[in-house]
């Protein structure tokens, strides 16, 4: 159970390309519960802040800067889908690893691994 | 009910999953897909597509090629795609064969719109692409009367405008280029007269205008 007493945890994904929450929800479908918030918005960290995820996906790189510096001090996983770069990069201490793979499932694999690292307890 | 066969061309695995995903929730789609061009000639080696969806940035020589050699190899409507469409990219395309073009944000039940219209043999643009498109067309005949005008000239005159465009006087091209004033004068008489101008100015400015115009698409003579 997530700490806010949800039966799995709860990842949020700020996208300003909609065909990725397809793929994403459908990878993550069996593991987290996932909200999709159409990115781009005065304060995506406010919305963070209320919506309280364990984990957050982003494919903008300017959203991904603001979100960033809170998801460091929740200690939350971030990963950031790098659309021009087509590669995929995961916030872990502070510091970006890129991802191996670019399928949906190297984003399955780097959150389930980002959360039960951080709480083993879930696993 | 036969299904539309659709091939989604992209070098971002996480990209095709999505389009995948919402394609075969639909019950008229049958979806393939390819990472590179090569895969794309596997693909259409076993079974032309209804329908291909082509990354512009196909590696490994761009979303354009890719469309020429699928118009070239099987009957397959071609839709090319891209985040930040630009003008030339749109006609590139479409020059290229390609039955539409979109952007890569588009919203899932205007990709599955435009991919049933394309099957229809309609074509896949929105109001967007089609003025960037219109843009890109009207640049290009510019271009083209640019290019028309300055293959009127001389490699001489060609010289002489350059100076012109770096104000140079009658005297200083004549010194520069040892011939008599009276033939510099001459030649720029000519050249206004074949670029249709009124003064040295106009004519500096022309070269100006033609040279950034022109710029990437060759030498001007």
């Amino acid at each position: 159970m997530s700490s806010t007493g949800r039966r799995q945890p709860l990842v949020a994904v700020v996208y300003s390309v909609p065909l990725l929450c397809e793929a994403i929800a459908s990878a993550l479908d069996d593991i987290a519960e996932v909200r999709t918030f159409p990115g781009r918005r005065d304060d995506v960290v406010g919305l963070l802040r209320s919506v309280r995820p364990d984990a957050v996906v982003v494919d903008d790189p300017i959203e991904s800067a603001q979100i960033r510096g809170w998801a460091q001090n929740q200690d939350l996983p971030l990963v950031e889908i790098c659309l021009r770069e087509l590669k995929i990069r995961v916030l872990r201490d502070g510091e970006w690893r890129e991802s191996t793979g670019t399928s949906a499932e190297s984003i399955r694999n780097a959150i389930a691994g980002s959360l039960y690292a951080r709480d083993p307890i879930r696993s | 009910m036969s299904r539309t066969k659709v091939l989604v061309a992209d070098p971002f695995a996480i990209f095709r999953a999505g389009v995948r995903n919402l394609l075969r929730r639909e019950s008229d789609f049958v979806v393939v897909e390819a990472g590179d061009l090569s895969a794309v000639q596997n693909v259409v080696a076993t079974r032309c597509p209804d329908i291909a969806l082509i990354d512009l940035e196909l590696p490994p020589v761009g979303g354009v090629a890719a469309v020429q050699w699928l118009n070239e190899h099987c009957t397959a409507h071609t839709i090319a795609w891209s985040f930040e469409p630009t003008p030339e990219s749109v006609l590139g395309a479409v020059r290229a064969g390609a039955n539409g073009y979109l952007r890569k944000d588009i919203a899932p039940e205007g990709l599955i719109r435009s991919v049933r219209g394309v099957a229809r043999g309609e074509a896949a643009l929105s109001r967007d692409l089609a003025t960037l498109m219109i843009e890109a067309v009207h640049r290009l005949s510019d271009r083209e009367g640019t290019r028309d005008r300055l293959f009127a000239l001389s490699s001489r005159e060609c010289e002489i405008l350059e100076h012109l465009a770096q104000g140079a006087r009658n005297r200083q091209i004549a010194s520069e280029l040892t011939i008599s004033e009276f033939t510099v004068k001459r030649h720029v008489q000519n050249i206004l007269g074949k670029l249709e101008l009124r003064s040295r100015r106009e004519a500096g400015e022309f070269y100006r205008a033609a040279n950034a115009d022109l710029a990437g698409v060759g030498p001007l003579q």
